[in-house]
């Protein structure tokens, strides 16, 4: 996609979220996404964006699916982990295997979720669910976006990675940090239509998951801007000492060298030569590390009024340390940079 | 120099400890957190056991440290019911003390201290709540915002503007009590915190409330001084309330690590997560011994506000940091247990009872003072 074509796209995104989730991004973090945003956000072609068209996607290139997951972030980064998690995820992960699952989360019938815990820090294993024949039965802790029509999981033990349709039921939220909007929970499983996807779960996951830098860095890049943007707005019009708060040195200069972080990162993020791994892994590193201390700020800048959900700037603050956990795999990834930076396996120990 | 407490304090710390752990139990916290809902049955519990006891401030501070380990929610909850009351105990009447403070020692009633308007916090001299005197009672009117027990409270200490400053913005500002259920006093719940959701938060709102020029606490107009006092006290204790939210921070990261050594995982131990333990770890320590010296000043009655706000703000960033690296370090397990918690309720360390920005401005402005003074 040409920048031109990007900047139309960027438009398109901004309007869309302007018009059908402005009004609604508290009750995203209260309720969840409710479905006629899901409807919404399939009918404009955004749910399915990077799936391709004759899945029932959008098909568009990588670098329009950046600009989706990158503006959508900077409104809700709940949606926008939404659509990472249908569009790359779970049509990742299923692809040919299953073509009218993926059809129908493109088109906002069904959802999607998923439970890949076993490759995330602080957890190995993935529990729960036993194969018995052709059924998988048990309860699943971690999976994002419980509430959901498919599962993809591996079965305990084998490690074997299904895709469970159907038989699933939320049973309760297992966190309630981050992405409140699409939820980590647990659901009980008792499934007899399963899809086999790989033998060895855990290697296709993380495989899935490593090839995502780029997007988990729209994510990250979309939460810092809006984080931003809004406490730019705010340092503004708040006086204090009769002074904007943006007069103050350790404001003004504190917000402005993290717009710069915000720039350079977006530069790259966006410029279409990047296709080294160790390139895209860079950024995601950076961009992570910006979401974290660029909501940090915007939080602490908004005082007693930034601790509150109304102003819609904690839950910035909240995604950010969730992306790096639910999202990432900061010890592998800084583990996979420092294989690339000196050529061979480092700083492992 | 001996850095050991005395005995009584090592035992108040104790029975603290135990009280949290008996009555402060993940499950509770993680309860109360989710409905925003005010622990009252414990607070009264805490005061029945002689947990919350104000006339010894050491164990009130080592007291605060154990509960907010175990959870800063419910732990300040329990320990917060008496907020203010320092003003009325250096500046009130013996009146004052005796109608007031009686009563909130015992756990009996709850009190509040109302600075912050919608308008501003860091601002203290800004203020518009308007007390305007007229015969024997003041007529007040204005609002305050993001008031700790504001709609659980009996009464409140509450800064006004009773005559218009003479140039100096904090000039012209008095303190006087306000009881919560006067006509024209309506108070409105805050809900959606990012942290410390146990704890109650409201706006209020006064519409001609007539309060008996008698509850005006000490002189007119010397409002701004009095809260300033109080703050240099205060602050000890929200430095406290850090320093238990990083220790628990900590506690828990050293269990998860314990659990990866016993299962045969230290190799996931790595250096990098040995270094952040070590960081925590000392910062949480450094905390402490600012904590500890500036509360030794203030408890023999020499406040010394610049060691006061070193420890606030030192403590309050420590409680941040220790809860994010323990949340990286913990990753899924800490997100999806107490450590999400903690992370959300550390936040507001570095914001209430004056910001991290403000406390760096009185440190650097006091030194920068005693330095021109020849100090
Ligand atoms: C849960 C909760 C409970 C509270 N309880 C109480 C209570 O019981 N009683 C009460 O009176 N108040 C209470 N407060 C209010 C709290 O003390 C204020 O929020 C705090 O003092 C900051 O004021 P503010 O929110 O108006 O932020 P502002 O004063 O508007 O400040 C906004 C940001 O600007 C920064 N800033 C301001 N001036 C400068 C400067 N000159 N240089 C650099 N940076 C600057 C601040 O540090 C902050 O980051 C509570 C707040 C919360 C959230």
């Amino acid at each position: 996609m040409s920048s031109e074509e990007q900047d139309i796209l960027k438009s398109a995104v901004q309007e869309f979220a302007q018009k059908s989730l402005l009004n609604n991004l508290l009750k995203v973090e209260r309720d969840g996404i409710d479905d006629s945003i899901v409807r919404a956000l399939a009918t404009q072609g955004f749910l399915g964006s990077r799936i391709p068209e004759k899945y029932g996607g959008s098909g568009i290139d990588q670098s329009g699916y950046l600009v989706v997951l990158e503006e959508l972030a900077t409104f809700s980064p709940s949606i926008s982990a939404l659509v990472m998690l249908t569009s790359s995820v779970f049509a990742g992960l299923v692809g040919d295997m299953d073509p009218e699952a993926v059809r129908r989360v493109a088109s906002g019938e069904a959802m999607a979720s998923v439970a890949f815990d076993s490759i995330l820090e602080g957890n190995t294993t993935a529990e729960g669910l036993k194969e018995s024949g052709k059924s998988l039965i048990g309860e699943r802790k971690h999976i994002l976006n419980a509430n959901a029509d498919y599962l993809i999981s591996e079965a305990e033990g084998s490690g074997s990675l299904y895709l469970i349709k159907g038989g699933i039921e939320v049973q309760e939220e297992d966190q309630v940090l981050s992405f409140r909007g699409i939820k980590l929970g647990t659901a009980g499983v008792n499934c007899s239509t399963c899809v086999k996807l790989a033998d060895d779960g855990k290697e296709r996951l993380a495989e899935v998951m490593d090839s995502l830098d780029l997007e988990i860095s729209a994510i990250a890049l979309g939460i810092s801007r809006g984080a931003l943007q809004k406490v730019i707005e705010y340092t503004k019009v708040r006086k204090t000492f009769d002074k904007p708060l943006k007069d103050y040195g350790p404001v003004a200069s504190t917000i402005s060298r993290l717009m710069s972080e915000q720039r350079v990162l977006e530069m790259a993020l966006h410029n279409q030569e990047i296709d080294e791994a160790k390139e895209k892994l860079m950024i995601k590193i950076l961009a992570v590390d910006l979401a974290k201390r660029a909501s940090k700020y915007a939080l602490q800048f908004h005082g007693g009024y930034g601790y509150i959900e109304d102003f819609g700037v904690e839950k910035y603050y909240r995604d950010a340390m969730g992306l790096s956990i639910l999202l990432q795999r900061s010890r592998s990834d800084n583990q996979r940079l420092a294989k690339e930076i000196f050529g061979e396996k480092s700083g492992y120990l | 120099m001996d850095f050991d407490f005395p005995e009584d304090i090592v035992i108040a710390r104790q029975k603290a400890s135990d009280f949290a752990k008996k009555e402060i139990t993940s499950a509770d916290a993680q309860a109360y957190d989710k409905q925003e809902e005010f622990p009252d049955d414990l607070r009264k519990k805490a005061f029945e056991l002689g947990i919350v006891d104000y006339t010894n401030p050491w164990s009130m501070l080592v007291t605060i440290e154990e509960l907010c380990r175990a959870d800063a929610g419910l732990g300040i909850a329990a320990t917060v019911s008496l907020f203010g009351a320092e003003v009325i105990m250096l500046f009130g009447s013996d009146e004052q003390k005796q109608k007031y403070l009686g009563s909130v020692q015992t756990g009996e009633k709850i009190m509040g201290l109302a600075v912050t308007e919608s308008g501003g916090g860091s601002d203290v001299a800004g203020i518009k709540t308007t007390a305007k005197r007229e015969g024997n009672k003041f007529i007040v009117n204005g609002s305050k915002m993001f008031i700790t027990n504001g709609s659980i409270a009996d009464f409140f200490v509450m800064l006004v503007r009773t005559s218009s400053p003479d140039g100096k913005r904090h000039h012209g500002l008095s303190t006087i009590v306000v009881e919560g259920n006067l006509p024209g006093f309506s108070r409105n719940k805050l809900s959606g915190k990012l942290g410390v959701r146990a704890t109650n938060t409201a706006e209020l709102i006064l519409s001609n409330v007539e309060v008996p020029a008698g509850n005006l606490i000490g002189e007119e107009g010397k409002g701004f001084y009095y809260i300033m006092t109080f703050f240099n006290i205060s602050r000890a204790y929200v430095a406290a309330q850090a320093i238990g939210i990083a220790q628990g921070a900590l506690d828990r990261i050293l269990s998860h690590l314990g659990n990866l050594a016993k299962s045969g995982r230290s190799e996931e131990i790595t250096e990098e997560i040995q270094f952040l333990v070590a960081d925590i770890a000392t910062r949480v320590e450094a905390s402490r011994l600012l904590t500890y010296k500036a509360a030794s000043f203030l408890f023999q009655f020499k406040p010394n506000p610049t060691l006061t706000s070193m420890a606030k703000a030192y403590a309050s960033e420590t409680a941040v940091f220790a809860t994010e690296k323990a949340l990286e370090i913990t990753g899924v397990s800490g997100i999806t247990g107490d450590l999400e918690r903690f992370f959300r309720d550390a936040k507001i360390m570095e914001i209430w009872e004056g910001t991290s920005e403000i406390e760096k401005l009185i440190i650097s402005r006091n030194l920068l003072k005693e330095t021109s003074e020849g100090n």
